[in-house]
Formats: structure tokens, C-alpha cells, sequence
């Protein structure tokens, strides 16, 4: 058990086997190495939360092949990066920010987080594919859902 | 910034890693680099890079677990 004090807010108790390692980070977010997931109960959205910056925290979920078609592909270096994954111990996850449209919660679809789940290895990957939309619409704002209905 | 004159076949190397090749040049259009690195550094086209940078910085920009605190008391 790994004690990881956030000064101004809380002391979160963090299993070290629950960590995920990013050694490159997120884009933009270099020194973010290692995460939590953090879920509060809203369907299968959990926060990626750095455990070394408190502002490094993404809302993420499972790539939904229903509604995406087949998880991207990894390129060779990204191959390496995560070590080899079997693909079956590969989870996908989408990025999803709700704060930059009112109406709708977005996905980034062109730079999905895949994790290695034998070797708890995570990393951005940026995909080529230039038709992958960066704000897919993945689902209402949930007081903009109830409006609707 | 460094500026370097380069025929095709000539190359640059940064540290001792990273070797940079020109591939092909086409008249007044675009040059093709082909790049060496360590497969723990990352290459990527620099837009692409900065529209990724820019996307999670706007996905982080506000409090995430009281959105996701939020979402669950509304559904």
C-alpha cells in the first residue's frame, strides 16, 4: 500500500498493484507516469488519475467496438512500448472530455489510452488514421440527457 | 532554431539515438524524412501532436471526479 499525498486535498490509498506506468505520460503530460483508476459509480466512465499531478486526471472508458468497429491497431514502436502485448491483455480506452461542449460529452478517438494488463504498461497512442474524429459525440451531458427525455 | 543543408541520402543525428534521414525531396513541395529513435521516443507529425496536446489539456481543464460525482447523482 502506497500513501499519495495531494497537499491541498486528500490522502489517497493506493494499491501498488492497481498502478498503472506510463513511462512516456500523456501527451502533454510527460512527467505523469503513473495512475489510479478512480470510479464514482456513473456506468463504466472511471477517472485516470496521476498520482503526481493532481491536474492530470482524464475521464476515460472502454473503446465501444459496437459503436467504433475494431480497436485501432498498435504500430511497431507502440508494440514495443507496451512490450509485446497479447491482445487479448490489451484494454483500449477512450479519452472523453465534458467540458468543452454544453450538449455533449466528447471522445477522442485519435489518441486512444491502450494498457497492457499483464505488465500494467499504459501509453497514449497517437493513431495515424486522419478519419478518426478527435470530438466524437459519445454521449449527452447527463442533465441535457434528462432535458431530452 | 539550427538550420542544415541536406542532400537525399544525408542524414542528422541528435544525441546519440536519434538519426534523421532525407529520403526523398520532391521540387518545391515536401521533404521525406525517414527517422531512427528509441522506441521510448515518441515521433509524431508536430499538428498532430499539438491537436492531441491541446484536446487532453481541454479534457483536463476542469474537475473530473465532480463531473463523474455529478453524472452518477443525475442518471
Amino acid at each position: 500500500m502506497t500513501h499519495k499525498e495531494q497537499a491541498w486535498k486528500a490522502i489517497v490509498e493506493v494499491e501498488q498493484a492497481e498502478t498503472f506506468r506510463f513511462p512516456q505520460g500523456m501527451v502533454g503530460f510527460p512527467d505523469a507516469n503513473d495512475y489510479v483508476m478512480l470510479n464514482s459509480g456513473h456506468g463504466d466512465i472511471v477517472c485516470m488519475q496521476a498520482t503526481n499531478r493532481v491536474e492530470a486526471a482524464f475521464l476515460v472508458t472502454p473503446w465501444d467496438k459496437k459503436r467504433l468497429g475494431k480497436q485501432p491497431d498498435l504500430s511497431a514502436d507502440q508494440q514495443a512500448c507496451l512490450q509485446d502485448p497479447d491482445e487479448n491483455k490489451l484494454l483500449w480506452l477512450v479519452v472523453l472530455n465534458p467540458f468543452s461542449d454544453p450538449a455533449w460529452v466528447l471522445a477522442n478517438l485519435r489518441a486512444p489510452v491502450a494498457i497492457n494488463l499483464d505488465t500494467s504498461q499504459g501509453m497514449q497512442c497517437i493513431q495515424g488514421n486522419p478519419q478518426l474524429d478527435l470530438h466524437f459525440h459519445w454521449m449527452r451531458q447527463p442533465g441535457q440527457a434528462q432535458q431530452a427525455a | 532554431m539550427i538550420v542544415l543543408r541536406r542532400r537525399v541520402g544525408q542524414a542528422i543525428c541528435i544525441g546519440n539515438d536519434i538519426r534523421i534521414v532525407i529520403t526523398e525531396v520532391e521540387p518545391n513541395t515536401r521533404a521525406h524524412l525517414g527517422i531512427e529513435a528509441p522506441t521510448s521516443i515518441p515521433v509524431h507529425r508536430l499538428e498532430i501532436y499539438e491537436k492531441i496536446h491541446q484536446e487532453n489539456c481541454a479534457a483536463t481543464q476542469g474537475d473530473t471526479m465532480a463531473w463523474l460525482k455529478g453524472a452518477a447523482n443525475d442518471s
